[in-house]
């Protein structure tokens, strides 16, 4: 035992003399320690995926309590324990396009991005592309054009607070129902992003004649029917303008898909006796947005619809 | 000549015990390998397990939230056909045009199946369809042929448009709207 050892430190030269075995078994262990190291790095960077993904899913099933009935507005928060990056991410392609959500979170003080997205066919959530923070606020509205298309949800971080200025009344009194705390209408500061409407020099402009909303020197346009007409006003305030556009082009397709709904509707209708006179009225409108599916457009779709309103309304039967 | 075998026979016997020791560590090593492969596969089923688990919960979930919402989105409600927008009412002659267009919507709502039972008055289990409609009592919107969960289910009134010799009246029963996520598990 005592030889062995002697001759695996050093031999009588005094350089250091190791047998094929001692050899071997440290490169084997050095292997094994970076197979372990690299496998555990893995580890962790699956469990950040899956923790991105389970809490993508969650916020995607807290935004099912936000769709309306005969209510105007929806409202409700989420508290995610991390600091979280939400980023929105908008697919208008398919037939009815899709809402994706990716969660980046802070791990050691540093952001740690995934890879896992979880998309949502059913919700137009508008937000600024990435959004930051702890607690999100999120309220909704139905869109109405002319008939119900979908519950447009507003998305904020109570990290980023806006300021309304100069705002009409019913603004005012859509907004300060929500009882969210970081949107205020008065005390407006430079740290505030501030929305001025009509006039003025704001981070957002709205210009509620032109029906436009200027913001990072870029317009967006915004229409409405009905009672609630300014759903996507709102839309066009908490989004940039390529989330926004995204999601009216979502909209529009989603608009489309329920006017052939309701033309096949009327043809069920018409055994039992009632005329057909909103087929054409919304064929007119299909064609519309077959041609145009951007927020520049949106006016000439308004004044489409409200046709079809009309003639649904002065119908025998209703059909929407 | 004696001595030079004898040596060589030396260095043949240490040959085999040096090749002996060899083959002795390749076997522990491939031995603590499989035992690391072992324990990483079994903690990787029991975490893969959970994550499946954790998915059929939130899919329970997103179902039981989604139900009490659904009769309201557009492609159910009935908005003012039947009168003022009322809510939980679903507009059976739409879904029935739903029906037909079914295929588009199959990933819409991130769900298995939606189905419709009249409750009131009962009408059985007869299938809805073209050829029976109204006189049914079971309309099955959505039916993707995947292992499901327990169904989640809401009361909803079922209205339609009537014939009779003055005109089209409203007609509204009660049913029960119910919807199941895919089982993951």
């Amino acid at each position: 035992m005592e030889k062995r050892s002697l001759q695996l430190v050093h031999n009588k030269f005094g350089a250091l003399e190791l047998s094929f075995g001692w050899l071997f078994a440290i490169i084997a262990g050095i292997v094994i320690i970076f197979i372990a190291i690299y496998i555990s790095s893995k580890l962790i960077g699956s469990s950040q995926e899956t923790i991105s993904a389970e809490t993508g899913k969650e916020i995607n099933i807290l935004l099912n309590p936000l769709e309306t009935s005969f209510e105007s507005t929806q409202t409700t928060s989420i508290t995610i324990p991390t600091e979280t990056r939400i980023n929105n991410i908008c697919d208008d392609t398919g037939t009815f396009g899709r809402q994706g959500i990716k969660l980046d979170q802070k791990s050691f003080g540093k952001w740690v991005s995934t890879n896992t997205m979880v998309y949502i066919n059913n919700k137009y959530l508008f937000s600024e592309s990435i959004i930051e923070g702890k607690r999100f606020y999120l309220f909704s509205k139905p869109f109405n054009f002319p008939f119900k298309i979908a519950d447009l949800i507003y998305m904020t971080s109570s990290a980023k607070t806006y300021c309304f200025v100069d705002a009409p009344y019913e603004v005012i009194s859509d907004i300060s129902n929500l009882n969210q705390s970081n949107i205020l209408f008065e005390n407006c500061s430079n740290k505030t992003v501030n929305i001025c409407f009509n006039n003025g020099n704001c981070a957002v402009n709205v210009n509620l004649n032109s029906r436009t909303v200027k913001k990072d020197k870029s317009t967006v346009y915004f229409s409405g029917l009905g009672e609630d007409t300014n759903a996507l006003m709102y839309a066009a305030i908490f989004s940039d303008k390529a989330n926004y556009e995204c999601q009216v082009t979502r909209l529009l397709l989603r608009l489309k898909e329920l006017s052939s709904l309701y033309k096949e509707k009327i043809i069920s209708l018409q055994g039992i006796g009632c005329t057909d006179s909103l087929s054409g009225r919304l064929n007119e409108l299909e064609n519309l947005i077959s041609n145009s599916t951007t927020s520049r457009n949106l006016d000439e779709i308004a004044m489409k619809a409200a046709k079809v309103e009309e003639t649904n309304n002065g119908g025998v039967c209703m059909v929407c | 000549m004696y001595g030079m075998l004898k040596t060589k026979q030396k260095l043949k016997i240490k040959n085999k015990h040096g090749q002996l020791k060899i083959q002795q560590m390749i076997f522990m090593i491939l031995a603590v390998m499989f035992l690391f492969i072992l324990v990483a596969l079994f903690f990787l089923s029991i975490s893969l397990n959970k994550m499946k688990k954790e998915a059929t919960n939130l899919a329970e979930k997103n179902s039981m939230l989604l139900v009490s919402k659904l009769a309201n989105s557009p492609e159910f409600s009935c908005e003012n056909a039947f009168g003022s927008n009322k809510p939980n009412c679903i507009d059976f002659d739409k879904i029935m045009a739903l029906k037909k267009d079914i295929a588009k919507y199959s990933d819409f709502w991130g769900i298995a199946k939606i189905e419709i039972r009249k409750v009131y008055p009962n009408q059985g289990n007869v299938s809805c369809n073209t050829e029976n409609y109204p006189n049914c009592g079971d309309l099955k919107i959505l039916d993707k042929k995947v292992k499901v969960l327990p169904y989640s289910y809401t009361f909803v009134s079922l209205c339609r448009k009537e014939f009779s010799e003055t005109g089209p009246y409203n007609k509204c029963e009660l049913a029960r709207l119910m919807v199941s996520s895919q089982d993951r598990t």
